[in-house]
């Protein structure tokens, strides 16, 4: 994550209010993209080629873990299980 | 932590409505127009419009980013779709 509060340069206070405000919309729009995930099917793309599909349930507020139901594996069908954001590539639904 | 994830949000937001080339680690490439990037987890989301009329939505997370290329520019009916697509209350108005 970033942690920096401001990368804009020193300090400038309308370079401030702007990049946080970059920070609201782009945050807002990934929060949306979350609520229309919920109840879907979601693909995943993990490392060492390895893919699954499930439903997403939820996610923490860091985007660090999944929270998902029905999880599709090679080895079977977990009804309830966590994914770590850290052992994904990518993941995709449709609307 | 990478370059792409170490970008600040004005930086970011420069590829929002925008078609990109993502390439992602062990090799995997993704097409699409940019709908946002999550600033706490440089996460990208694309969209792109599927022949059936559906919307594919993929997420590439901000840890497994190679590369981003531009393409286009999205015109102003594409950057309307895309602003609209997660709002609760155009849903329903998106199909008619």
């Amino acid at each position: 994550s970033s942690s920096s509060i401001s990368t804009a340069g020193s300090g400038n206070r309308a370079d401030l209010e702007r990049e946080q405000q970059g920070r609201v919309e782009l945050r807002e729009r990934y929060l949306r993209s979350l609520f229309a995930m919920a109840g879907h099917t979601v693909h995943f793309t993990m490392y060492e080629r390895v893919n699954v599909s499930a439903s997403f349930d939820a996610s923490d507020i860091d985007i660090l873990n999944f929270q998902v139901s029905n999880l599709q594996t090679p080895l079977g069908v977990h009804r309830e299980a966590l994914l770590r954001c850290s052992d994904i590539i990518s993941y995709t639904f449709e609307l | 932590m990478s370059e792409w994830q170490r970008k600040n949000p004005l930086e970011w937001q420069t590829y929002v409505n925008k078609e990109v080339k993502v390439t992602a680690a062990e090799k995997h490439e993704y097409k699409g127009w940019v709908l946002t990037i999550d600033p706490v987890s440089a996460n990208i989301v694309l969209g792109k419009l599927m022949e059936d009329g559906k919307i594919s939505v993929s997420v590439i997370l901000g840890h497994a980013v190679k590369e981003v290329e531009i393409g286009n520019e999205g015109d102003d009916e594409m950057k309307e779709q895309l602003a609209h697509l997660f709002m609760p209350e155009e849903s329903k108005a998106y199909g008619q």
